[in-house]
């Protein structure tokens, strides 16, 4: 039974009572009327439980038979029929009512089963509810049973107006039809339905009915009668009324269908039955619960003790306000409803949900304009604004790391005076104070550790003037004694008063203590548990006393000895002084004689005589020192000063055990004050640059006056903190609080983290003045000890407060510091980028303070496990430990939940790998296809990027043979570092071009750009296929490259001057005969033959060289066809696919791609190895032998930017190249002399690109800060836009960025510096060749482009002293150095910025000579002439001297084709000008260049290790044969390289060969000198792979190598590797 | 050691009165979240729709998360701006939604708001552009005692979301 089923029926009581006709309520709908009736049965039976009494008048036979088990039995087996079984009334009566009941109901069904057909055949189609509702309704089934029992008890309303009944009653009837379930057994719906439209007589019930009626109220009385609670009796009433009940339902039933059957109709008069009649008949039928209380042991089962959760300690919730009696009520009625007192809890309530309403309303309280918007949800009106910035992320990215967090400890609070002190406690403070005074002292101990220096000096003095021990110079020793000694005096002084003090303070303690004993008598009472104890510690009374009289005289000699001196002192001042007396005593006794003489006469004079004032006094001879009286002195003051010897050393100590005399034996007053000081409570704000952050929990006054808070504050901020103060409040009862004082804390130095920071006691004190009517002295109002009132004293309010202020340290030990500079911009994006949590925990920190006073206050139950988490945090929080979550609602459970640890994540090597990639780690910054499981995994994937965070900061030599280069690389590599990061946010900025390829509309009218207007002109062009042009391509981006995707085309066209064979040893024996080439036997005529014949020396016929041409790149070789002659023409285009690092085809990664492309021109020499004539008309046997003649070598990156490269380069070829000389006789041939003369040198043509077209990384766009002047700047930019407008072409850098990522104007860099030394000494006639020599010397400075240092970022100038240390850098760095040098030796000189090739936008050096003007490469050292057709500079963009810089306005820009005079302004725009005068900008060069001279010793060394090296290459690259090396041959290199070096190459060649030919002549010899720059080993291992020495396989090859190193001052270091094979021939 | 891996894109929006809009959105994780890959955060380009009203972004999120627990299950937060023909961008919403849960694809529609402001605010958002925005963009996922906020009604943002989660039967999750 649900208790909305009891609410109704309680409404359905009210309405029986107060309805006069029942059947009013049948006449409702058929659903009111169900519930309705089922509420009456069930009231019923209570209501004449109490009702029944009345009826007892009138009791009837059959009660007594009531208990009989039989029926009882029968009743239960009743109970499940009921609704089924209409004739149960009976059946609880006897064997023949039930028979007879029996047999009529089955009469009258028969009989109305007819009657009924119609409404059978209505209710037909609706069988199914009946099922439905079924199974569900179980209560409902005893519901019905009981049912009829309502229909039985209105039987004296039979006699209603039938044919109102009837109609409704057959309403009603289906309605009850529909309800049930059709339990297994039971007649069916139809059956049932029939029974009940049947119509019966009701007489023989009547009195049937009546007895049950009757029996039933026995019963009940029984029950009231006291006949206790058994369950099995009133069970047994129960079931029997129930059957009476369903009986009477029965035959209500059958009666209200009686009219049914009648046919007539008879009108009768309205039936009334007074009011007291129905009120009786109601009394029978109505049961009213009694409103008293229910004693608890009828609500509990038997024998049981009520039991109650909440004293065991479980939650038990608060219950519903429900009115007792209603309880009452409750609770009697369902006693009498529900006998299993299932509604019962253990302790006897109902049971009972807890209650789930708030106790407070939960309107949301107004929300008023301005005020109580949480801080989070606060809203801030934006005007609409312009996007500006590049960089604005989403929430939180890219701020500062900004949270910094301090952490102020507040242990607690002492108050040395307070308004509420007692005079007790005034003395009480000073004696603590006092004591801490002594305990401080005691800790250092002043006096011990003087009294020690006293000893070891006294000890030194005695050694000092041991004579046996000093064999120093005795006025040492003695100035040392002296020194002593007077330190001795000085330590003694010390002692004497630091002893001195102790005593008084000891003293004045005691003194305290006992006016503190004295006043506690007096006042009968005490208010503090101070207690001193006076600890006295027994000492030897005999070796104290030795000690003492030991030190006493040891005292006592020093002092003698001092006074002894000083009395030497004084008696020499005295003798001084008395000689001088006597001398004046003489001249006056002279005098006085004379005056005798004169004053005979007048003798009374004389008595004046000795004037006082006159003369000089007679001096007193000084007393010499008495040793009794010094020792009388020292005696008495030790006496006051120390301890007396055998006295007792006394150690007073201070303890709180003493007892406070309780409230009740004080006097009123003192009562009065221990109240006021228990209403007093204090607490602490934390103001944070002015505003409160924070503040402590209030805590009481202690009778001691000592509050201890014991909380930590983590105050996250974001700016530098201002001030830190605290601000002490008291709190006095419930009147408010005062401010008593500030204190000011100390913002901690960044060195103070917390963990380390000691606790300070900050001492404060207050001005207010308190007058108190009780014990308490008050604060700031005189008071005395004294009886009198005299000694007054007036104390303010002060204390102490103990706390410690630091820095926080973050999770990764770092302290959460914010930098000095810290501007306040970055609050809000910082705020902002807290996320959830930690704005919870801020919010929540100052919230919790709240909120565990809220809940000490609103008394919640801890055991609630609703508040399990709050009641944690609280006890937390209250507990004052120094820990307090940050945050505790997030995660709270997060441990428990975790699946793994961090560590274990942190171990996983795949989520590892992931990370490192994504982040970019350059080792994996294109590791493609992690493995899916750890275990595929290999450890060793992360060795090399481990090894490279351990590796940092060690610098590694193995890799750099020299020291200094490796110091170099790993600046070069942390410069690179730095800057990148700089530019790496720069990077991130796009424009929208950068996003979006916009075509540019083809524009007729334009001239340039005017794409349709030229083409349309191109239209009209006459083709010409034999003059092929390349088109342009559509660049690609290089995101979604792979492997192979890239290729190298290399287009080798032609080449000039190729060295030509020289018969190898002409002059000096015959060629032997397996040395002709092949090529001599043919007699085919090449076009180089055609021309006539070169010198007698050659053989006619014999091709001078056959020149191919190898391509390597990245260790793949490509090679032409062979060609013939001098000047060969290939016109083959080579394909050589590229890779890039890593398989990373990003831009950066491309930009710093370092290979070179080596384009190496060899002469292919056939070899017939037939051994014998006769197998020569049958086959041939020949072997191709390659001999290196030169190469060319461009790099990657500046094939990269250039996007292409076309045109003539010189080829690079050893200056001694064996067996070839550079034909002379060519000469003749072409017509290119006067051209030719000039440069002399083999030349190749090329075509280099890359397909497809890579876009090349643009240089950053970004403005950096500068230290120029802002017009200056401002200049330079109008500059260089008038220049870009003109010639947008022609480069013209005014600013460049210096190594710290700067902006600097360009002049700056240019100012003459001192070249080596040497290198001037070197050649002191001839200028030309000091030039040369310099220009050799910048040449050999290692060559290494910035873009690949500082990858595609921007060109970083370095200055000259910074790029001699580096030893490295590109162009400008080269030409810079050089320009200086020329400027130096007094050359007028210039750097050009221009386009050359290979290089393509680069530096050059301008010189004028005395008519001309040269044309300097800085990187090779090579000159040119203005007007040289060689000369790789192609086109000059601007001049930039020292002092102005002059951009080409010239038409053209070849050098070929301008005018280099720079004082034309129609010619050359200049920067500086009239408008604009050169500011004299200083230099940011240094004023002088130091040079370190060659270390000589380290370049033997290098030279030696290096040569190792190569040779372990070379047998490394020829693993399939022996590799032998001819020593003499070795030798005989070595010893020509150094000439090589001073001759730089230059016309030693013949000499040479003449010297080898004579040592190795049974030798054919190749081999050539390599000469470079030295970086690092690994260029010059390429170079020597390049040139392929290695390859010839003839198994009698031998091979020499010889190196050598020459130091140039400051460390740079020229390479010379002279590398040879040899063949011996047979 | 769980992963979770999603992939997708914010496809659009729709419902939204203003007409050239953008989006600004994150991803927020719990403590546990460690990401391996991807970005959290990012912006898509202003969209104009000429056809329709739904403003189309098809802008894509890739993210591959380590999780070692269930804590703190990725969210989304977007914020949706709208750009006038001055080129000044304003709020026009924002939007909330966690990353579905179970693998494969999710169609997430995730409505937005925008904070009201006082009549004057609303008054000077109407004529002369610009509103109330949140001073502290993390109120959009948390924070308590929300009601004090006013908002309105923003239009939605539409996202294709697809899940691959891996591990996470070793650790009794099933999905």
């Amino acid at each position: 039974m649900d208790p909305k089923e009891e609410k109704m029926k309680i409404i359905t009581e009210e309405v029986m009572e107060n309805d006069e006709d029942a059947d009013a309520g049948r006449e409702k709908t058929a659903k009111a009327h169900r519930p309705r009736r089922k509420r009456q049965l069930r009231t019923a039976g209570p209501a004449e439980m109490v009702s029944g009494r009345a009826d007892l008048g009138g009791p009837q036979e059959a009660a007594p038979e009531d208990p009989d088990p039989n029926t009882q039995l029968l009743g239960v087996s009743a109970r499940r029929g009921p609704r089924s079984l209409p004739p149960i009334p009976s059946a609880s009566r006897t064997g023949f009512a039930e028979f007879s009941m029996r047999e009529r109901m089955r009469e009258k069904l028969q009989a109305a089963r007819s009657k009924a057909e119609s409404a059978l055949l209505q209710e037909m189609p609706t069988p199914r509810p009946r099922r439905l509702r079924g199974p569900g309704e179980k209560d409902l089934e005893t519901e019905f049973g009981t049912e009829p029992g309502g229909g039985t008890q209105r039987t004296p309303r039979e006699d209603d107006p039938q044919a109102h009944a009837r109609v409704k009653f057959r309403d009603s009837a289906r309605k009850i039809k529909s309800k049930p379930p059709v339990p297994p057994g039971f007649p069916s719906a139809e059956e049932a339905y029939n029974f009940f439209t049947f119509s019966f007589d009701p007489e023989p019930e009547e009195s049937e009915e009546k007895t049950k009626v009757r029996s039933r109220d026995g019963a009940n009385q029984e029950e009231e009668e006291g006949e206790g609670e058994e369950p099995p009796v009133r069970g047994a009433n129960e079931t029997d009324e129930e059957e009476l009940l369903r009986g009477k339902d029965a035959e209500d039933f059958l009666l209200g269908l009686d009219p049914a059957a009648e046919d007539l109709v008879a009108v009768r008069p309205a039936d009334y039955d007074g009011a007291r009649v129905r009120l009786q008949k109601e009394k029978e039928l109505l049961f009213t619960p009694s409103r008293l209380t229910v004693p608890t042991y009828k609500k509990l089962p038997e024998n049981v003790q009520p039991r109650f959760l909440e004293d065991e300690g479980l939650y038990v919730g608060t219950r519903p306000a429900v009115p007792r009696t209603t309880q009452n009520i409750v609770e009697n009625r369902l006693l009498m409803q529900d006998p299993d007192r299932k509604w019962f809890g253990d302790d006897g309530r109902i049971l009972a949900l807890p209650n789930p309403i708030k106790p407070f309303p939960a309107r949301p309280p107004a929300l008023t304009q301005g005020q109580g918007v949480n801080a989070e949800l606060e809203t801030l009106y934006k005007k609409a604004v312009r996007y500006v910035h590049r960089s604005q992320h989403m929430i939180g990215s890219g701020d500062p790391p900004g949270n910094f967090q301090l952490d102020i400890d507040i242990s607690g609070l002492i108050f040395t005076h307070h308004p509420c002190f007692s005079r007790e406690h005034v003395l009480a403070a000073k004696l603590a104070q006092l004591y801490d005074q002594y305990l401080a002292r005691r800790q250092r101990n002043k006096a011990k550790f003087l009294s020690d220096k006293l000893q070891a000096l006294r000890n030194a003095v005695q050694t000092g003037l041991d004579p046996a021990k000093t064999q120093k110079s005795i006025d040492i020793t003695q100035k040392a004694i002296n020194e002593y000694k007077s330190e001795i005096r000085q330590t003694r002084k010390l002692r004497d008063v630091e002893q001195e003090k102790d005593r008084t303070l000891l003293k004045t303690i005691i003194k305290v203590w006992k006016e503190m004993k004295s006043l506690r008598e007096f006042q009968r009472f005490t208010n503090t548990p101070l207690k001193l104890v006076l600890r006295k510690e027994k000492v030897d009374q005999k070796a104290d006393a030795e000690a003492y009289e030991a030190e006493i005289q040891a005292e006592v000699s020093e002092l003698l000895e001092e006074l002894s001196e000083e009395h030497e002192q004084r008696m020499e001042e005295y003798r001084a002084a008395y000689q001088q007396w006597k001398a004046w005593k003489k001249a006056q006794r002279a005098k006085k004689k004379k005056k005798k003489h004169a004053a005979e006469e007048h003798p009374e004079e004389e008595g004046e005589e000795p004037l006082p004032g006159e003369g000089p006094v007679k001096p007193v001879p000084p007393e010499p020192p008495s040793g009794a009286v010094l020792e009388q002195q020292v005696r008495e003051r030790a006496a006051r000063s120390r301890r007396r010897p055998g006295e007792p050393t006394l150690v007073p100590e201070l303890t709180l055990a003493g007892s406070v005399t309780p409230n009740d034996q004080c006097p009123r007053v003192e009562v009065l004050r221990r109240e006021d000081v228990k209403r007093r409570s204090v607490y602490l704000k934390v103001i944070f640059n002015g505003k409160e952050v924070s503040r402590t929990e209030v805590r009481p006054l202690g009778a001691d006056f000592r509050v201890h808070f014991g909380q930590i504050f983590n105050l996250q901020i974001v700016n530098w903190p201002e001030s830190l103060t605290l601000q002490v409040y008291e709190t006095v009862g419930h009147s408010g609080t005062t401010l008593l004082a500030e204190v000011f804390l100390p913002i901690p130095e960044s060195t103070v983290v917390s963990g380390r920071a000691p606790t300070e006691e900050v001492e404060f004190s207050s001005t207010q003045h308190v007058t108190l009517d009780h014990e308490g002295v008050g604060s700031g109002v005189p008071f005395s000890f004294e009886a009198d009132g005299s000694n007054q004293l007036i104390l303010m309010t002060s204390g102490k407060v103990s706390n410690s202020v630091a820095w926080a340290i973050g999770e990764n030990g770092i302290p959460l510091i914010p930098p000095l500079s810290q501007q306040s911009i970055g609050f809000r994006s910082a705020l902002k980028r807290a996320d959830a949590i930690s704005s919870i925990g801020a919010s929540g920190l100052t919230d919790m303070k709240k909120l565990a006073k809220w809940a000490a206050e609103s008394k919640l139950d801890p055991n609630d496990p609703s508040n399990g988490p709050l009641m944690q945090l609280i006890s937390v929080a209250t507990s004052g430990e120094s820990y307090v979550p940050g945050f505790f609602r997030l995660e709270q459970l997060q441990q428990e939940f975790n699946f793994v640890s961090d560590e274990e994540l942190n171990r996983s090597k795949r989520f590892r790998l992931l990370h490192l990639r994504s982040q970019e780690v350059p080792e994996f910054r294109n590791y493609k296809q992690i493995p899916a499981y750890d275990r595929e995994i290999m450890e060793k994937v992360f060795q090399d990027y481990e090894k490279r965070l351990r590796d940092r900061n060690v610098i590694e030599t193995k890799d750099h043979v020299d020291g200094h280069r490796a110091v170099v690389a790993k600046y070069l590599q942390q410069v690179r570092e730095s800057v990148l990061n700089r530019f790496l946010i720069a990077k991130r900025h796009f424009l929208l071009t950068d996003l979006i390829v916009e075509e540019e509309v083809p524009n007729i009218s334009s001239e340039g750009s005017g794409i349709l207007g030229l083409s349309l002109f191109k239209l009209a062009e006459q083709k010409r296929p034999l003059r092929p042009r390349r088109k342009g391509r559509k660049k690609v981006t290089a995101q979604n490259l792979s492997d192979g995707d890239i290729k190298l085309l290399v287009n080798i066209i032609r080449a000039y001057d190729i060295p030509v064979r020289k018969p190898a040893a002409g002059k000096f024996q015959q060629p032997a005969r397996s040395s002709r080439t092949f090529g001599e036997k043919r007699a085919a005529s090449p076009p180089a033959h055609s021309s006539p014949a070169p010198s007698a020396d050659y053989p006619l016929g014999q091709v001078l060289v056959r020149p191919f041409v190898e391509v390597s790149f990245q260790r793949t070789i490509c090679h032409t066809t062979t060609a013939e002659g001098p000047n060969p023409s290939w016109n083959e285009e080579l394909e050589l696919p590229f890779r890039a690092p890593n398989g990373d085809y990003s831009m950066t990664s491309l930009q710093s791609v370092k290979d070179d492309v080596f384009i190496n021109i060899f002469d292919e020499v056939l070899y017939d190895i037939s051994e014998d004539d006769r197998e020569r008309g049958s086959g041939t046997h020949t072997r191709i032998e390659r001999h290196w003649l030169g190469c060319v070598k461009i790099p990657f990156s500046t094939i990269y930017f250039q996007a292409r490269i076309d045109g003539t380069f010189k080829i690079d070829i050893p200056p001694v190249l064996l067996g070839y000389s550079k034909e002379r006789s060519v000469i003749l041939e072409r017509g290119f002399d006067p051209v030719r003369s000039l440069s002399e040198g083999s030349y190749i043509t090329l075509f280099i690109t890359i397909e497809p077209q890579l876009v090349p990384g643009e240089p950053v766009r970004e403005k950096f800060d500068s230290q120029e002047d802002e017009k200056l700047l401002q200049a330079t930019e109008k500059f260089q836009a008038e220049c870009a407008l003109k010639f947008p072409n022609r480069q013209c850098p005014a600013t460049v960025l210096d190594l710290s990522g700067k902006t600097v104007f360009v002049t700056r860099y240019l100012k003459p510096l001192n070249p080596p030394p040497e290198l001037l000494e070197a050649h002191p006639n001839n200028p030309q060749a000091t030039a040369e020599l310099v220009a050799r010397y910048v040449s050999l400075i290692p060559f290494l482009p910035d873009s690949v240092s500082f990858a595609g970022i921007c060109d970083l100038w370095s200055t000259s002293d910074q790029f001699l240390d580096l030893l490295a850098g590109d162009e400008e760095e080269h030409a810079v150095l050089l320009c200086n040098y020329f400027l130096s030796l007094g050359k007028k000189a210039w750097l050009v910025m221009g386009n050359a090739i290979p290089e393509g936008p680069t530096a050059y050096v301008l010189t004028r000579e005395q008519s001309h003007y040269l044309i300097w490469n800085p990187c090779s050292g090579h000159f040119y002439a203005q007007f040289d057709t060689f000369c790789p500079l192609k086109s000059v963009g601007c001049l930039i001297g020292p002092d102005n810089i002059w951009f080409n306005i010239q038409r053209y820009d070849s050098p070929l084709r301008i005018n280099f005079d720079v004082t034309k302004p129609k010619l050359w725009k200049s920067f500086f000008s009239r408008s604009l005068p050169y500011p004299g900008l200083s230099s940011v060069q240094p004023e002088e260049l130091v040079y370190q001279g060659s270390d000589k010793a380290a370049a033997a060394e290098l030279q030696d290790r290096i040569e190792k090296i190569l040779k372990e290459k070379i047998m490394d690259w020829r693993p399939r044969h022996l590799t032998r090396w001819n020593r003499y041959c070795t030798s005989t290199l070595r010893h020509f390289l150094p000439l090589l070096e001073a001759s730089r190459g230059a016309g030693v060649e013949d000499d040479h060969r003449a010297e080898l030919l004579r040592q190795l002549g049974d030798y054919r010899f190749s081999g050539f000198p390599l000469h470079m720059p030295y970086s690092e080993l690994k260029p010059l291992i390429e170079a020597v792979y390049s040139t392929g020495v290695h390859n010839i396989d003839v198994p009698s090859v031998e091979f020499a190598l010889a190196v050598y190193v020459h130091p140039y001052p400051k460390n740079v270091l020229s390479v010379w590797i002279y590398v040879a094979s040899l063949i011996r021939n047979r | 050691m769980a992963e979770v891996h999603v992939i997708g894109q914010i496809v659009g929006a729709t419902g939204f009165s203003e007409s050239s809009l953008f989006c600004k959105w994150g991803v927020h994780t719990g403590a546990a979240w460690k990401l391996l890959s991807g970005v959290r955060e990012g912006q898509t380009q202003v969209d104009t729709p000429q056809i329709g009203d739904m403003a189309y972004w098809s802008h894509p999120i890739d993210l591959h998360f380590a999780t070692k627990g269930l804590q703190g299950w990725p969210r989304l937060h977007l914020q949706v701006w709208s750009q006038d023909s001055f080129g000044r961008c304003q709020l026009a919403g924002y939007g909330f939604c966690h990353v579905p849960s179970s693998p494969g694809t999710h169609k997430l529609d995730c409505p937005t708001w925008r904070p009201l402001g006082s009549w004057r605010e609303q008054l000077a958002r109407a004529f002369v552009g610009g509103g109330p925005q949140l001073l502290h963009g993390d109120a959009i996922y948390s924070g308590a005692d929300r009601y004090r906020l006013h908002t309105a009604a923003g239009g939605t943002v539409h996202l294709d979301l697809g899940l691959l989660l891996r591990h996470f039967d070793r650790y009794g999750v099933e999905c």
